[in-house]
């Protein structure tokens, strides 16, 4: 898994005192046959002697999950699906919260080293990329997706956010008492299992000058775990067993009737 | 209820699938059909990734015939050496289907191949069904004999090599043609999510010219084969069967299945044929027009292997 967070040190602190600090309220998120998606609560403070404006930005990614998408186009009067495009660098789940909207609280530069923000996310598509010379610049990259790729790029952000799983809510910090901030972060019912990091950074004019992470696993737990584990591990013994139920249950039903 | 599905991996009203499964069961006991074409575009439409309900539904359809093939031997109304014939077929069509279901999603075309066949084969023999049963009910409705049933057996029937007795259906024809319809119920079965009654019973009725009385309970037969087959390649090849939509669905398929059967008996066969050819036809419309009005959405996620 690998999750883009710059470290530390590239984040520039500057010479401020204030930090932030935060906890989540769960930080194991359990997939029982009930489950119909989780909401969690990040509770933090900010630590700041100077009366300097402050701004908090809570960002929740999910595990990287390639995502396989097709475009429908007209081919003889009938919508069919184009090739699939497969695109990389796509979190499975990603949240942005913050006490205003991202583009006030910083500039592009530094969102786009921080990777806060959708626009901000490294999504590309890897295979259709190659490298050629123009105009007479080596190695510039050139995607077979031409000038549409800006269209699949964002369509792929699209569907995730109607499905639940991309969002950004410029409303989504609020200070709960002077220096003690409230965030929450909605996992819907098809939020993938994994490992998720919440980040939580403390801006001052602009500038990141504070920052922690926490973890949070979701995972399948009880039958939903075992099942599913049975079927993708010994998946023969699984089609088998579910045929017998399958096959019994209309042999009992058929008997019962004619008892009847 | 809600019930979080461990394959599908989306959250389901339990009540609402027990209901539809005890629907279409109703209808498959009713007409004799295993009642896939109907349920997987339904759960699709509620939601659940087409893979997952295609695979799943073999073990519904499976559930259901065992249920109603149960009271049709007993009326001697299976022709066991037919159903061995065709399911030999079926098994070659159901790995073969099975494999080409595997590599239309890796091509991203699953879509677009399961939308035409339903298109194309509920909308002929939907079309077909509802004029021959029309013209039926017409017939006796202004009193006129019914048409005199063709006996004569179309002679390339005869010609074939390889000829087998088949006693319980007075035939004596040769296998090939019911192996090669075999093959092409088992590609449905596996590519559509169906149990091919529905191509079955006519091809039956109409090209193998089998007695009336053991189409049905013979059909079913040889569906039960194919599609137990059907959902364990589904499983061990592809891991779509979610065994818990299963059971949802054929818990009310198996009862449904058995009141459709005692209510079959209280309807004549052509107002039977002329529903259910209304229905496989509006099904066939609802998932095949879908190909030529423009999306909402021009993109979509394929779902699944990454």
């Amino acid at each position: 898994m690998a999750l883009d967070i710059p470290s530390p040190a590239a984040l520039q602190l500057t010479a401020s005192p204030a930090a932030v600090s935060a906890a989540l309220t769960t930080t194991q998120v359990r997939v029982t046959s009930s489950f119909r998606g989780a909401r969690i609560v990040l509770y933090g403070a900010v630590f700041d002697p100077s009366t300097t404006p402050s701004d908090v930005v809570v960002i929740v990614r999910g595990p990287d999950l390639p995502v396989r998408i097709a475009r429908k186009t007209k081919v003889a009067g009938v919508w069919v699906n184009s090739r699939p495009v497969v695109f990389r660098g796509a979190p499975g789940f990603y949240m942005t919260a913050s006490t205003r909207p991202l583009a006030d609280i910083a500039g592009f530069g530094t969102l786009r080293r921080l990777g806060a923000g959708i626009d901000h996310l490294a999504i590309n598509a890897p295979l259709e990329q190659h490298t050629e010379t123009r105009y007479g610049v080596r190695d510039v990259v050139v995607s077979r997706l031409g000038a549409d790729y800006l269209d699949w790029r964002r369509a792929v952000v699209r569907l995730k956010e109607n499905a639940g799983l991309y969002d950004a809510d410029d409303k989504g910090v609020t200070f709960v008492d002077k220096d003690l901030f409230k965030a929450e972060i909605d996992l819907p019912t098809e939020a993938p299992t994994g490992r998720y990091q919440a980040e939580i950074i403390l801006f001052q004019d602009g500038q990141p000058v504070s920052r922690k992470v926490r973890s949070l696993t979701v995972e399948k737990a009880g039958i939903e775990r075992t099942l599913y584990l049975f079927a993708h591990r010994s998946p023969w013994l699984y089609g088998l067993v579910s045929m017998a139920l399958a096959l019994g249950a209309g042999w009992a039903a058929s008997l019962a009737f004619r008892r009847n | 209820m809600d019930l979080y599905l461990p394959i599908a991996e989306v959250s389901v009203n339990a009540p609402l699938l027990v209901a539809l499964g005890a629907l279409v069961g109703f209808i498959s006991g009713l007409f004799g059909i295993g009642g896939g074409f109907l349920m997987t575009p339904v759960l699709v439409l509620m939601g659940i990734p087409p893979a997952v309900a295609v695979a799943s539904m073999a073990n519904h359809v499976a559930a259901s015939s065992t249920s109603s093939v149960i009271s049709y031997t007993r009326k001697r109304a299976v022709d066991f050496r037919m159903g061995g014939v065709l399911a030999a077929g079926g098994v070659a069509g159901a790995i073969v289907g099975v494999e080409v279901f595997r590599w239309l999603r890796l091509m991203g075309q699953a879509d677009l191949v399961v939308a035409l066949s339903y298109l194309v084969f509920l909308g002929v023999i939907g079309g077909l069904m509802l004029v021959e049963s029309l013209q039926s009910i017409l017939r006796r409705r202004s009193g006129q004999p019914p048409k005199p049933r063709k006996d004569r057996r179309p002679p390339w029937l005869y010609s074939l090599p390889l000829k087998m007795r088949f006693p319980r259906s007075r035939l004596y024809i040769s296998v090939i043609p019911p192996v090669l319809l075999g093959v092409f119920v088992g590609v449905l079965s596996a590519v559509m999510g169906v149990g091919g009654g529905f191509v079955l019973v006519p091809a039956m009725v109409y090209i193998l010219r089998m007695p009336a009385g053991v189409v049905v309970g013979t059909s079913l037969f040889q569906i039960i084969i194919t599609t137990s087959l059907t959902g364990v390649l589904q499983a061990g090849r592809n891991q779509t069967v979610d065994i818990v939509l299963a059971t949802l669905l054929l818990v009310g398929g198996v009862l449904g299945a058995q009141l459709g059967a005692k209510a079959s008996s209280r309807f004549r066969a052509e107002e039977l044929r002329a529903l259910l050819a209304l229905i496989v036809l509006l099904v066939g419309l609802r998932m095949g027009l879908g190909l030529f009005f423009t999306p909402d959405e021009p993109f979509i996620l394929m779902t699944g292997m990454g």
